[in-house]
This record gives structure tokens, C-alpha cells and sequence, in this order.
């Protein structure tokens, strides 16, 4: 069995180490390897559409799991609070988001705002009163807006979760104590749903992060890194597209051990 | 009238150039675009404009720091965009298309994102009809000469005497055969199709591009490469299905497969094939004798486009004969342009890959514009790819 | 004011309040949901009884001939619905043998660190990662070292084999993670007493083990299932255009033939076979280990 599992991690990582060594390939292609060199580091890092498609991806990633967890988090509390009726019709919804196929998600958000355009700007520009009216149009509000519609039902289910089993005695104790509700939820509710949050927010950015077909379909004229990667493999990959993948492993390994770090410090035994 | 951004521009000394750059180093600070997101992309493009300081060398208009061109799979001499970056320092990216169908789907949705792209003849009428692309305006592009053009090639770019198009280069469609994997000697779309099903298994690409694919599948039964008939396209279909399991992949980017040796036989255009050929010299272009397709690929720009000025600037910098012929050695298909002729070495004019001979071009036919928007080909496309 | 009145009123008022409070924090999950999700979904239910404008696209009409025209991409539904539960079985037995030993046979101080090693390759663009994949089944990987050996024109990429290799490599850590929770939970001292009570290690691990973990063997199979249903990328860049998935076919309709109420029928109806599977699986999983439903997460 040991041997196996060597093989699955074996297996696993062989794609990603030819990733890393071919960014320190000095020849054009990223399909033949001609020898070492780091100018694909410089080189990515001063291509100015590639750091662009990184900064979108991390700017989108970071705003859609934001919003995802709060909204999400307010969610799961809200639907501690209602009926059964309006519970199922939110789970419901809730679940359509994440079963969804993310290429149903893509075509459907496109097909929806290309027609809410195009009733929507005609009319704001009859009613602006200079000649350049704003214009909605696909880009980031889009794509966001599409990855945090998963990514907030993921939230909500998994503090949901959390809300579920948390202690009831603890809540009304602190009623009892004539806390107000915001107090309660701050220092009972809040520190037991928090580790949720942290990993709804995660999963969420993680899954924006790494999304390749809704974005492929909203994104309008932006760019996002994974969208960057689909066209260079259409035109012939160049060491520099390995470059970034690799900063970009290099950097979450470190968030990775420093998380860990982190969480060793505060409890030193988990 | 306005000023082309050469104007200003002395005659190419690199000591300029260098000058220039230092002079944009200072003024294009990397400006943080994430601060203004959330507002879509014309803002967005809006404030990268008023971004940058206008530089002496194009002061008459400004060009932004990037644009985005749509093109064809080994189409370009990267060298040259990265000239035109040093010469105005606009960025290019390049976006890879393998059908026509598919730059306009992404047109008609809006949003392309593209300042230039790369139009095949028969489908500028229809770009012209829905009102997605712009009448050229000429005065941009002072490199363009229409009477050094060769008017066989040209004339679909213009409509009711308004120039929306601008030629690149023409070329053909045929086959490509690597040798020394099939080595029978083939000339026609009958032995193309018969071989995929035999010697070729699992070694055949065809285009992911219904006007060629269908187009040269009719071919095999006689028919016109542009049959809009029902009974016609159904004889190809049952072709199309019959030989599909045997295909290594549907793809119009076949130059990788093909130059790993993974796939031995591939439709294949002009450039692709005088680029396999020069390197790779096993690798041979052929023409079906039946017929198939010649075309003239043009250049255009999409109403919507983000950056004009900057699509207007790198048509004009591709038009001129000097820059053009380096397109030309790259990619290898025929131009349009006597000038670019003129400065082209023997042994290209020469190359039966790009010349071929009179009775193989003959039967040639040009891309109908009826055959972009028939719901009958796409379907059958779209059959075959999924069957 | 009568004086009786008085705590109706603030009861009335702190009701009032506690509903305020309620829809102030649904509100913002409910536009979301209504805008991205309702929305769209009805936008493509109008444009699925619609036909195709002449020059592609679309074009109001009120007709079924889109779902009549369905049978046309019966091989795509038909790749999908064998790749799909294929894939994630495939997924399955990868990843049983690896949670099995994450949770119960890995020496406590690795198990973090292991885990973690499941974890990072998520962080590597998937891209990157199915793209070295062509490069290691294309032409100059594999079969070029094959070629070494004596083993000529051996071809892997752009076959279903190449497809199900790309699928069990992207998903395996979503199908290792639930099934090492539920094993992670499991009571040691039930495999103990079982072993107790003489039975051998092969029916502990049948009647004990694999009872327990099923849970969560049903949360990774239908994850994976359902993400599979959709997939776009790995039959397009390991199966050449040649092994079609239903999302293929999507993507296609949209981008290519630019048949949009064609391609909108099609994704109501991949939609409605999502959901159906998702419901098949959770009763199987109701039977299989009680009362215990599937949760997604």
C-alpha cells in the first residue's frame, strides 16, 4: 500500500515538476528543453498582458470570495432565523448554485447580461445628460458576480453547518447574562463560526482563482491568468507562462507553511 | 487631417528609439488598474488612455500601452510585434483563432476586447451587414497603396467602393503529408480521406473550421467546395461521421502535432505548410486536383475596439513593404503586394508551395459568404465534432 | 395611550426589528441568487424555445424544435454519462487506497504534511497541469522514450484513455479529501473490537471500514460526477476535439455555430440530468449507510 501511495504522489506532482523545470528552460517552447536559464522569469514578469491576467485573477479572486463569505455567512445566519418554508426555498437555490455546471453558469450569466445590456444602456443613455453615458459591459462586475454566486453558497452551506452544531446553551447563557444580541454574536457566535468563514473563504478564492470556463464566458475583454494560459496553449506556450505557475506554486506553498506556522503558535497542540 | 504617429518620427535611427523609451519609461508609471475596476472595461480602457502623457513621437494621437490583435495559429513573426513595441511602445497581445465562425461568434457577443483582427475574404460582407466592423479610414494608413495590389486578391475588402478591409496575403488550402511516415505519392482530397481511413489511422488532423473541412469532404465526392445543397452536404456528413473515429484530432493548430510526429497527414493552409516544409523538409504541401480553396486573409477593425489608435498604428506599421516582408519570410504565404514581392528573394517567389502551378489553382475556389452564416453547415459541423 | 398597550408595542416593534434584521442579512444572498442565477436561468429557458437568427445567434420564436433537435448530440450525452461515472469510479479507486492510508496507517507527524501534499497541486493552474500532460502523452514525451525500447508510433494523446488519465489527475484530491474525513472519524475502537471477535482483516475492512467511510466514498463520487458532467477543458486539450463531452458541445454552440437556443436547450437539459444524478446518488447513499444524506461540501 505504501508503495502505492508513492505512486499517486509520484503521479501527482510529475505534471507540476515539468512545469517548474521548464520555466528554467532557455530555448522558446515549453515542448522541447534546451538548457537552464531564468530569463523567462524576467521576461513574464515584464509582459505586461501576462501580469496584467495575474492581477485581475488575484484582484477578482480575492473580491468574489470577500463578498462570497460575508454574504454567504449572513445567509446561514439569516436562515437560522426563518421558517421551514423559506429555508427549503434557499437551500434549494443553494444547491442549484454549486450543482450547477460551471459551463451552464457561464453561458447562461452571458446569455442573460448580454440581453440586460442591451435594454439597460439604451436606456441610461437617454437619460444621461452628456454624450458619454456610462456603459455596463462585461468584465470584472461580471465575473465576479459568477464565481461568488458558487462560491457564497458553498459559505453559507459550510457555516450553516457550523451554526447547526454549535452550543445553543452558550448563546441563551449569554442572553441571560443580558448581553445584547450584537455582544453575543461577537463573542460567542463569531470566534465558533470563524474557522468556517476562513475556510469557505479559501475554498472560494481558491475556486475563482483556478476557474477557467465561467470566466471564458464573462469576462468580456478581461483577462484573467487561466484565461491568459487557454490562449497561450492555442498559439504555442512560451517558458514564461511555466514562470508564472511557478511563482504562483511557490507563493501559495509559503502562505501554505505560514498558515501552518500561524495556527502552531496560537495552539501548540491541534 | 490627422497625423500618423510616423510623421514625427525620423528615418528609423536607433539612437531615437532609445531616447524615446527613456523619455516613456518615465511618463508610463505602473499604474494600479485594480483600483478602478468594478466599472467595466471602458473605464477601464478610458483611464489607461488618459493615463499616459502624449510623447512628441505621437502626439497627434495616443496610442495606450496595449492592444489586442486576433489572428491565426503561426501566423506572425513575434519579432515584428515586438519592433512595433519598441517603436511606439504598445504592447501587443495575440489571440489565436482556429475559424472564422469563431472570431465572429465572439464578435457578435460583444466585448472582443480586439483593436485588429484577421478576416478571411468571404465573410467581410457579412462583419459589414451586422455593423461590427469600421470603414477604414485611409488617411491612418498611409503605408497602404491600393495600386500595388494585386486586384484578383483584394477586391471582397472593399464593398460599394468603402474600404473596410485591408489585404494581408492569400494562399491556399490543401494537405500536408509527412513522407516518410505515408510515403505513396497523393494529389487529391480522394486519396486524403481514403488514406485517413487506412494508412493515416489515428495519424489524420483536419480543421476545427467548417467552410475547409466540409469543403474539401464535398470535394471528395466532386462536388462545389461552397454546396449549400442538402442532399450534397449529406453525402459529405456521412463521410465526415465515417471517418472521424479514425482521426488523431480536429484542430486547426496541426503544426504541433505534426512537427512531434503524432499526427502524419493534416489539412493544412499555404503558411503552415511552407513553414513545415522549411523545417522539416519530409513533411511535403499538396493540392487536391479536384480543388479546394484559395483565399485572401485581410485585416480589419471591429467597431467596438478599445484601442483604434493603436489598431489603426500597427495595420499602418504591417502595411509597410519593409515590415510586411519579414511577415512574409515567417509565415509564408504569397502577399498581395507587388512592393513586398519586389523585396522578396528568389526562392521564395519560386516556391511551388506558394506558387502553385496554373492547372492546381484553376480548380480553386474562393470561400462564399453564405457559407459563414448557413445553419445547415454549422450543425453538420457541430455534429461531426460531437459524433 | 392605554397603559395594557405598552409591551404589545414593544413586542410588536421588537418583532418588527428581529424581521428587519432577518431580510437585511438574506437580502444580499437573495439578489445575488435572483440576479446570477434565477435570471439566467430563465434567460436560457426563453431562448431554448427560440430559434437561430439567420446570421447566427438568436431569434425570439415559441417552438420545441431545439429539444426535438436534442438526439443530435446523443453521442456527446452519451461520452458524458459513461466518462462521467467511469472517471469518478476510476477517481475512487485511486483515491481510496491513498485516504485509507492518510487516515489510519500514516504516522501521525506525516499525516499533516501529506495532506497538505494533496492539497498544494490545486494551487498550480489545473491548465498548466493538463497542459504538461499533453506534453507527457504527446509525441515527445512518452512514446518518444518508448521509442528508445523498440516500441514505434505508439500513440496516447487524443484517446479516451488520455481523457480519463486528465480527469482522474484533476480530481483525485476532491475525491482523497472527504473519504480521509470520513475515515479520519472512524471509531478505532470498532476495528478493534472486530478484530476481537476474530474476524479477519478483510471483513473488518468490508463490514467495519468500507460501511463507515461510505459516506463520504459518496460525497467525493457524486462531487466528482457532477463537476464531470460539466467538463470542458480536459477532453478539449487531451482529447484532440475528438472525445466530445456534452460541455464541449456547449461551448461549441456558442462559440462556433453560434446556435444559442440550440445550445441554451442543451444546457436545461444537462442541468435536469445534473440534478437527477445528484438525487439518484443521495438516495443510494440514504440506503447505503441509513440516514445519512450527501452533502456536497
Amino acid at each position: 500500500m505504501r508503495a502505492f501511495v508513492v505512486a499517486v504522489f509520484a503521479f501527482l506532482y510529475l505534471p507540476i515538476a515539468l512545469v517548474v523545470l521548464f520555466s528554467f528552460n532557455a530555448g522558446h517552447h515549453a515542448s522541447e528543453f534546451t538548457g537552464f536559464s531564468a530569463q523567462w522569469y524576467g521576461k513574464a514578469l515584464s509582459n505586461p498582458f501576462l501580469v496584467e491576467a495575474l492581477k485581475n485573477s488575484l484582484f477578482i479572486a480575492t473580491t468574489s470570495a470577500l463578498l462570497a463569505a460575508f454574504c454567504g455567512t449572513a445567509a446561514a445566519l439569516g436562515l437560522q432565523r426563518v421558517g421551514t418554508r423559506t429555508r427549503a426555498l434557499f437551500d434549494a437555490l443553494l444547491g442549484a448554485a454549486i450543482v450547477v455546471p460551471g459551463v451552464v453558469i457561464g453561458i447562461s450569466t452571458l446569455v442573460a447580461l448580454v440581453q440586460l445590456f442591451a435594454v439597460v444602456n439604451p436606456f441610461l443613455a437617454s437619460l444621461w445628460p452628456t454624450d458619454q453615458p456610462p456603459r455596463l459591459s462585461l468584465g470584472y462586475g461580471s465575473i465576479i458576480a459568477a464565481h461568488g454566486l458558487f462560491s457564497m453558497a458553498l459559505v453559507t452551506m459550510i457555516v450553516g453547518t457550523r451554526l447547526s452544531s454549535l452550543d445553543r446553551n452558550l448563546v441563551e447563557a449569554s442572553s441571560d447574562l443580558y448581553a445584547t444580541p450584537l455582544t453575543t454574536f461577537r463573542s460567542i457566535v463569531l470566534p465558533q463560526i470563524m474557522p468556517a468563514i476562513i475556510a469557505g473563504f479559501l475554498l472560494a478564492f481558491t475556486f475563482s482563482f483556478d476557474d477557467f470556463i465561467i470566466a471564458f464566458f464573462v469576462a468580456g475583454a478581461q483577462t484573467t491568468l487561466p484565461i491568459y494560459v487557454f490562449a497561450s496553449i492555442r498559439r504555442g506556450v512560451t517558458p514564461e507562462i511555466n514562470a508564472i505557475a511557478t511563482i504562483v506554486l511557490c507563493a501559495s506553498v509559503l502562505l501554505v507553511l505560514l498558515a501552518q506556522w500561524q495556527l502552531g503558535r496560537r495552539k501548540p497542540s491541534p | 487631417m490627422p497625423k500618423s504617429y510616423r510623421d514625427g518620427l525620423p528615418i528609423t535611427p536607433d539612437k531615437f528609439i532609445d531616447q524615446l523609451m527613456r523619455l516613456k519609461r518615465g511618463s508610463i508609471s505602473r499604474r494600479d488598474f485594480l483600483g478602478l475596476t468594478g466599472l467595466g472595461v471602458a473605464t477601464a480602457v478610458m483611464a489607461r488612455e488618459l493615463g499616459i502623457m502624449p510623447t512628441p513621437a505621437y502626439a497627434a494621437e495616443n496610442l495606450g500601452d496595449r492592444m489586442s490583435i486576433a489572428t491565426w495559429p503561426n501566423y506572425h513573426d513575434p519579432q515584428t510585434f515586438e519592433n512595433f513595441k519598441a517603436e511606439t511602445g504598445v504592447a501587443v497581445e495575440v489571440n489565436v483563432f482556429g475559424s472564422n465562425e469563431e472570431m465572429l461568434a465572439k464578435l457578435q457577443a460583444g466585448g472582443s476586447g480586439w483593436s485588429l483582427f484577421v478576416p478571411t475574404n468571404y465573410t467581410i460582407s457579412t462583419y459589414k451587414k451586422l455593423g461590427i466592423i469600421e470603414p477604414l479610414d485611409m488617411a491612418k494608413l498611409t503605408n497602404f497603396d491600393g495600386k500595388s495590389e494585386d486586384a484578383r486578391f483584394t477586391a471582397e475588402g472593399t464593398i460599394d467602393g468603402t474600404i473596410y478591409a485591408v489585404p494581408k496575403n492569400w494562399g491556399t488550402t490543401g494537405f500536408a503529408v509527412n513522407t516518410k511516415k505515408l510515403a505513396k505519392p497523393m494529389s487529391s482530397w480522394k486519396e486524403f480521406w481514403d488514406t485517413a481511413m487506412a494508412e493515416a489511422d489515428g495519424r489524420t488532423m483536419v480543421h476545427d473550421y467548417q467552410l475547409t473541412t466540409i469543403g474539401n469532404a464535398l470535394k471528395y465526392y466532386g462536388y462545389s467546395f461552397n454546396s449549400l445543397k442538402q442532399d450534397e452536404l449529406a453525402k459529405a456528413e456521412e463521410l465526415l461521421l465515417k471517418v472521424k473515429p479514425h482521426l488523431f484530432a480536429v484542430s486547426s493548430d496541426y503544426q504541433p502535432a505534426m512537427r512531434a510526429g503524432d499526427a502524419w497527414m493534416t489539412m493544412c493552409w499555404t503558411n503552415d505548410g511552407a513553414q513545415l516544409h522549411r523545417d522539416i523538409p519530409e513533411i511535403a504541401y499538396v493540392l487536391g486536383k479536384e480543388g479546394g480553396e484559395i483565399w485572401t486573409d485581410f485585416y480589419a477593425i471591429p467597431k467596438d475596439a478599445p484601442n483604434k489608435p493603436a489598431g489603426y498604428a500597427l495595420l499602418n506599421y504591417l502595411m509597410n513593404p519593409k515590415v510586411a516582408v519579414k511577415e512574409h519570410l515567417a509565415n509564408g504565404a504569397p502577399s498581395t503586394d507587388a512592393r513586398v514581392n519586389a523585396l522578396l528573394p528568389k526562392e521564395v517567389l519560386d516556391n511551388p508551395i506558394l506558387y502553385p502551378a496554373a492547372d492546381l489553382l484553376k480548380p480553386l475556389e474562393f470561400g462564399a459568404a453564405a457559407t459563414l452564416t448557413d445553419p445547415g453547415r454549422a450543425e453538420l459541423m457541430a455534429r461531426f465534432k460531437s459524433a | 395611550m392605554p397603559a395594557g398597550s405598552q409591551p404589545a408595542f414593544s413586542m410588536r416593534r421588537s418583532l418588527f426589528r428581529k424581521n428587519l434584521v432577518t431580510a437585511l442579512l438574506l437580502a444580499p444572498a437573495a439578489v445575488w441568487l435572483v440576479v446570477f442565477l434565477v435570471l439566467p436561468f430563465v434567460a436560457i429557458a426563453i431562448f431554448s424555445v427560440g430559434e437561430r437568427a439567420p446570421e447566427g445567434g438568436y431569434q425570439a420564436a415559441l417552438t420545441l424544435a431545439q429539444y426535438a433537435n436534442l438526439p443530435a448530440r446523443a453521442t456527446a450525452f452519451w461520452n458524458t454519462m459513461v466518462l462521467a461515472p467511469a472517471g469518478a469510479l476510476a477517481c475512487l479507486l485511486v483515491a481510496y487506497p491513498v485516504a485509507y492510508y492518510l487516515a489510519l496507517r500514516a504516522p501521525q507527524r506525516w499525516r499533516l504534511i501529506l495532506l497538505a501534499l494533496i492539497v498544494i497541486p490545486f494551487w498550480t493552474s489545473l491548465l498548466m497541469r493538463t497542459y504538461a500532460w499533453m506534453y507527457i502523452l504527446g509525441g515527445r514525451g512518452i512514446p518518444a522514450l518508448l521509442a528508445y525500447v523498440g516500441i514505434e508510433d505508439l500513440r496516447l494523446i487524443n484517446t479516451p484513455g488520455a481523457v480519463l488519465l486528465g480527469i482522474v489527475y484533476g480530481y483525485l484530491p476532491l475525491m482523497i479529501l472527504p473519504i480521509y474525513v470520513s475515515l479520519e472519524r472512524l471509531d478505532r475502537r470498532l476495528l478493534e473490537a472486530s478484530a476481537d471477535l476474530g474476524a479477519t482483516p478483510l471483513s473488518t475492512f468490508l463490514s467495519v471500514t468500507l460501511r463507515l467511510s461510505l459516506p463520504g466514498v459518496m460525497t467525493g463520487f457524486s462531487l466528482v460526477m457532477i463537476l464531470l458532467l460539466g467538463e470542458y477543458l480536459i477532453p478539449t486539450l487531451l482529447g484532440g476535439g475528438k472525445v466530445f463531452f456534452i460541455g464541449n458541445a456547449l461551448v461549441d454552440l456558442f462559440l462556433q455555430s453560434r446556435n444559442w437556443p440550440f445550445g441554451s436547450a442543451i444546457a436545461i437539459t444537462l442541468v435536469l440530468v445534473s440534478v437527477v444524478v445528484l438525487i439518484v446518488a443521495n438516495r443510494i447513499s440514504t440506503r447505503l449507510s441509513g440516514a445519512r444524506r450527501v452533502d456536497l461540501i
